[in-house]
């Protein structure tokens, strides 16, 4: 589904991904770990096509097509969907007044109609019981004021609306508390299917307890210096980022 | 596509045809240009006034004579030729006696060119509307079903003649003739304008509106609008204007005068859309508008205001809290594009106890433009207990514009509270990924964003309204996006 | 003779007494001229619209005051930062004090603005500074040009920290039925230079007095300025104080005004930046009774990229007291990156205090974090009700929630004997006597 080749990125003069290479089939949860700085939210930005970062060298192709000239929500309408780290504020519109929005845009843009407001109340509702959404939360401005369990609670639901076919969940578990790490995981555990794939970037291994991964990645300096299945995730826990740091 | 910035916004926006600048080929009659008391009296003439009505019109244009055009505003503009222009301009073929079929069939076709359909008005059962071309009322309807309820919704030439005793009270009671410079002219020649007066205790069933257009070249309009109000009766009234494109600038100086009786609450609402001149600055109506409401006892008079037009807007819809316990609202988006300049805002006067008073103003500025509010509140001594809040946001898009902030607060009461907040900010480039990044385009994005810091201003529109006025947003500042 | 008049007429007399170089005398002509067309202002000026000086003018001010006066330090002791050493510059009407004033030129320079303008070795100094940055169509501060003649010089070399604060002390005997004085200070801090200075007015008599000061503040590359203004003068005194501030890239100016008495107090306070990155600080305290009168009108000039600016003013007013806030913070085209913050909180005690509040932005550059916030309330009855119920009298619990009220700006004053200083003076215009040790 997602095949990244050669990858290298960078922010304002400073080179983040140095070489990036990453295959993600349908139905596959990825994990990619790392210390602070060593580029993970880059990659996930690169991805999604924030125009902050340059992209130098490489590809990154959807389903065998080439994405790296999209526009971020043309990426979006193919079905990429990124769950950000930092959700932003926009005062005014709502949840679900923003929700509206971006499903008929992506309708719009694969040629179908709106989606009409019985159909869409019954998805939001399906979708805020399944991330045990209160519906007052609804209609609150996005994201303002909303505490760090709500913002990411909020990304998740909005992943449920809009049935990306590669997710990113960029530090999902960060600033979470057991019962809304629970939530969100199940939420997202709910959402995983065979024509669907994710890719979960975190710093713990926490997460991966609940969100179990299929493979899991090192990434160290803006490249990815190991591979492996799930229990790397552990051996990493136990041993700590020291030691990547000091193989390599 | 991929690149859609910003500044692609903006010179889309520059770009940006106004949308009702035709002008409709209508026989009027014009006056020469010119003003003395000769015209002043032939206006009055012309409209059959009452003697009464013809002193008190030159009263205030010996007052006009001796007054000086202000020049505090934080606006700049070559001022108009008062020797230059028409004061009276009137479709010819207008009887306002005869039914809406009469109507002039290139009137009928403008109305529906400006979206409103005077028929489907009548199905609509909610909104009465009184319609006025360059300076004449041309349409009001639904005046049957109103008057079974003891309301009066008329032009005010109609008023003068069949209400005298109302209209003798009251006009000029809130905004005196010699209140200021544009007030005063606007005393001497206003030629129509709407009349409106809720009996007590009725509650209006329906919107009452009214429908500004100047179409003559050359002319000037000055409406005047009185709504009376008494014990204990509410009303809901709105105003939309707009105007063609024409190279010269036209002006626009009306006055609106609330009176909100004992009890009584006033709701009046307005999107300006008049012409805001090119995207050379060339052309433009200059809108210099005195609009003041005055709350007896217990009254609330809330005035809403969108203003995406004109090319000088001089404008402070004010509130005089006179009765004890009495509310005054203000709430105001002021978009300016191009080389527009908006100086706009409000009075709150507090004299009574226990007033309160809101004021909720978004400023959106663009291209060259300069948008400025101003404000005042004022806590008289006696005021005990009186509230005011207020928030003045400013919204900037692109660097060649300025926002501007100039709130006056005065207070001489130790029992007053005040808080006053403002601050100014641009579209954040995370906020326009974040949409991407959900699938909404840039453009999209960016009207999504303006109206969610418009909505506090949005919500408080009555529903026919809110959608128009939605619209109105997008196409102002969003380009193509509709 | 009104006093515009006779100022206009003594200038040629008061050339002659000085010693006046072509430059300057031309500088002065002009300032004279100016003042001459706009006149005292009146309300009818925008930036007057609140303060009148009327009452003011109307008293038959000595322009020249012909006897000189001494007064023994014991007197006025209690003016002075006495429990720390200081350097001092002291003026009894108007007059250079060497007996209370202790200068220098020890590596910096403390010491007198006649010498300045007179003495030719300070002539390259004067001819880059002086009257650069005051506003030159401003009719006070030309009127203060035109007869500009004494007052503090100051300047800290580059990468010099002065050692001791410096005080700048005005004093007024009294010896003259009503006397006007207008003290001009230049002061210019170099290149990562760093000073403290405490100003303060002081009429030791009940006689009229009108001080109409100008202050020129030069901030160089990283410099770091702490400037206290302390005004706590008699019900006769009246003070127009104009300060100017020139800021250049990566400098630190801070000026804490701390208004608790006079007559007529009006302070034009303005920033100017001349370079990024950039931290102005204006923060002040009024607390007035009586009828008593303090004008804040600040200015912040944002004229470059990566700057902040703060202001956070506070007023106390009660009986028949005015305050007045007229703040404005202007953003340039340029100046994107912008930080600027105005705060302006008000209390109202008793039934006949008025404040006028106009917190003004004008904004040009898009990408900026600009806002402003302005209150006008009371001191919250249930905490004053709270803590009666644990036994404090209620004139110490209004004073105590009064101070926290304030404590936002005594937090940054950085001499402690200073901070101590304020606290007193504080107490003391509540009519309590605490220590607030909070």
């Amino acid at each position: 589904m997602l095949e990244i080749k050669n990858l290298h990125a960078r922010v304002e003069d400073k080179d983040i991904l140095k070489g990036i290479n990453l295959s993600v089939k349908a139905g596959e949860v990825h994990a990619i770990m790392g210390p602070n700085g060593s580029g993970k939210s880059t990659l996930s930005a690169v991805i999604a096509g924030n125009e902050h970062y340059e992209m130098t060298e490489g590809e990154i192709e959807l389903d065998g097509e080439d994405i790296t000239e999209l526009a971020p929500e043309e990426r979006a309408h193919k079905g990429v969907f990124l769950s950000f780290q930092y959700p932003v504020e926009i005062p005014g519109v709502s949840v679900t007044n923003f929700m509206k929005t971006a499903i008929n845009e992506s309708r719009k843009a694969q040629g179908l109609e709106e989606m009409p407001a019985n159909e869409m109340l019954k998805s939001i509702r399906e979708k805020s019981e399944l991330l045990e959404i209160d519906r007052k939360f609804l209609s609150r401005s996005l994201n303002e004021g909303f505490s760090g369990g709500e913002k990411k609670r909020n990304e998740i639901f909005q992943m449920a609306m809009l049935e990306p076919k590669l997710a990113i969940l960029d530090e999902t578990d960060s600033g979470l508390d057991i019962d809304a790490l629970r939530i969100v995981a199940n939420g997202v555990n709910k959402l995983k299917s065979e024509n669907n794939a994710i890719i979960v970037i975190t710093h713990y291994q926490r997460l991966l307890d609940y969100i179990v991964p299929d493979f899991v990645h090192v990434l160290y300096k803006g490249k990815i210096v190991k591979s492996g299945g799930k229990e790397l995730a552990y051996e990493l826990e136990e041993k700590g980022y020291d030691w990547i740091k000091n193989e390599n | 596509m991929s690149k859609y910035t910003e500044d692609d916004l903006k010179v889309e926006l520059e770009n940006k045809e106004y949308e009702y600048g035709f002008y409709t080929n209508i026989e009027s009659e014009t006056f020469p240009v010119g003003l003395n008391e000769d015209i002043v009296r032939a206006i009055s003439q012309k409209k059959e006034e009452p003697q009464w009505m013809t002193d008190w019109r030159i009263e205030a244009f010996r007052a006009w004579k001796e007054m000086i055009e202000p020049e505090w505003a934080n606006v700049h503009y070559d001022k108009p030729d008062f020797q230059a222009i028409s004061y009276y301009s009137a479709p010819k073929k207008v009887d306002p006696n005869k039914t809406l079929d009469d109507v002039d069939p290139e009137l009928l076709a403008m109305y529906a060119k400006l979206g409103i359909s005077v028929d489907e008005q009548k199905m609509m059962n909610n909104v009465a509307m009184d319609i006025v071309v360059d300076s004449v009322s041309v349409a009001t309807t639904f005046k049957k079903t109103l008057s079974e309820k003891g309301i009066i919704f008329c032009p005010i030439s109609e008023a003068i003649k069949e209400h005298p005793e109302l209209v003798k009270k009251y006009l000029g009671t809130v905004v005196p003739q010699k209140d200021n410079f544009y007030a005063a002219l606007n005393s001497a020649v206003f030629s129509d304008g709407s009349f409106c007066y809720i009996p007590k205790g009725v509650r209006c069933p329906m919107e009452l509106s009214t429908y500004f257009r100047i179409n003559q070249a050359g002319t000037g309009q000055f409406e005047r609008t009185l709504v009376i109000a008494d014990e204990g009766s509410y009303v809901s009234y709105l105003e939309g204007c707009t105007a063609p494109s024409r190279d010269e600038n036209q002006l626009h100086a009306a006055v609106v005068e609330l009176i909100a009786m004992d009890d009584a609450e006033i709701k009046y609402s307005t999107v300006q859309n008049w012409y805001p001149g090119n995207k050379e600055g060339k052309g433009g109506v200059f809108n210099f508008v005195t609009k003041r409401g005055l709350c007896e006892k217990n009254a609330k008079i809330s005035w809403t205001q969108v203003e995406t037009g004109s090319a000088v807007t001089w404008k402070y819809p004010s509130c005089v809290l006179k009765g004890d316990n009495s509310v005054g609202e203000f709430y105001s988006i002021a978009v300016t594009n191009n080389f527009q300049q908006a100086d706009t805002g409000t009075k709150m006067i507090h004299l009574g106890k226990n007033t309160k008073s809101t004021i909720i103003s978004k400023g959106i500025s663009a291209g060259k433009s300069n948008n400025s509010y101003r404000g005042l509140v004022q806590i008289s001594a006696r005021a005990d207990n009186a509230r005011n809040f207020s928030q003045c946001d400013s919204l900037l898009m692109g660097n060649n514009c300025g926002a501007h902030t100039f709130p006056y607060i005065e207070s001489k009461n130790p029992s007053a509270k005040i808080e006053h907040e403002a601050t100014t900010s641009k579209i954040g480039e995370d906020q326009v990924f974040y949409c991407n990044q959900r699938g909404i385009p840039t453009e999209k994005a960016i009207a999504l964003i303006v109206n969610g810091f418009s909505k506090d201003v949005l919500n408080k529109l009555p529903m026919e309204f809110a959608v128009e006025a939605q619209k109105l947003l997008e196409i102002s500042l969003e380009g193509s996006v509709g | 003779m009104e006093l515009k008049e006779k100022l206009i007429s003594s200038f040629m007399a008061f050339e002659e007494q000085i010693d006046v170089n072509t430059d300057l005398h031309d500088v002065r002509t002009s300032a004279l001229k100016n003042f001459e067309t706009q006149g005292f202002p009146t309300k009818k000026l925008e930036a007057w619209k609140y303060t009148s000086l009327n009452s003011v003018l109307k008293n038959d001010f000595t322009v020249f005051p012909k006897k000189e006066s001494a007064i023994g330090f014991s007197d006025v002791k209690k003016y002075f930062l006495h429990e720390i050493d200081t350097y001092k510059i002291v003026f009894i009407d108007g007059v250079f004090s060497s007996f209370l004033s202790a200068t220098t030129h020890d590596g910096i320079d403390a010491c007198l603005m006649s010498s300045a303008l007179t003495k030719p070795k300070y002539k390259l100094v004067i001819d880059e500074y002086f009257n650069k940055v005051a506003m030159a169509d401003d009719s006070l501060t030309s009127l203060n040009t035109a007869f500009a003649r004494e007052g503090a010089y100051i300047n800290i070399p580059k990468n010099k920290v002065a050692d001791k604060p410096i005080e700048i002390m005005y004093f007024s005997t009294g010896s003259e039925a009503a006397l006007m004085v207008q003290p001009r200070n230049l002061i210019i801090v170099n290149e990562n230079a760093n000073v403290q200075i405490i100003e303060r007015h002081q009429s030791l008599s009940g006689n009229p007095v009108l001080t109409n000061s100008v202050t020129e503040i030069f901030a160089k590359k990283r410099a770091i300025v702490d400037f206290y203004k302390i005004q706590n003068d008699n019900d006769e005194a009246s003070l127009v104080d104009n300060t100017y501030i020139s800021q250049k890239e990566m400098s630190t100016v801070k000026v804490h005004t701390f208004s608790f008495g006079g007559n007529i107090t009006r302070n034009n306070l303005n920033f100017y930046h001349k370079g990024e990155h950039i931290d102005s600080t204006l923060k002040g305290i009024t607390i007035l009774d009586g009828k008593q009168h303090v004008d804040h009108h600040t200015l912040v000039q944002h004229a470059t990229p990566n700057c902040e600016s703060h202001q956070n003013y506070k007023g106390i007013f009660s009986d028949k007291s005015t305050g007045v806030f007229n703040g404005k913070i202007y953003v340039e085209k340029e100046a994107q990156k912008t930080d600027a913050f105005q705060q302006n909180n008000n209390i109202l005690i008793g039934d006949k205090a008025t404040i006028n509040a106009k917190p003004q932005l004008e904004i040009f550059a898009d990408d900026v974090k600009c806002s402003h916030g302005c209150t006008v309330g009371q001191l919250d009855d249930r905490a004053l009700f709270y803590m009666q119920s644990r036994g404090i009298p209620k004139k110490e619990a209004t004073a105590l929630l009064m101070y926290a009220f304030s404590n936002e700006v005594i937090e940054s004053i950085k001499i402690p004997e200073l901070k101590q200083r304020i606290n007193s003076i504080i107490a003391r215009k509540l009519g309590v006597n605490m220590g607030f040790d909070l």
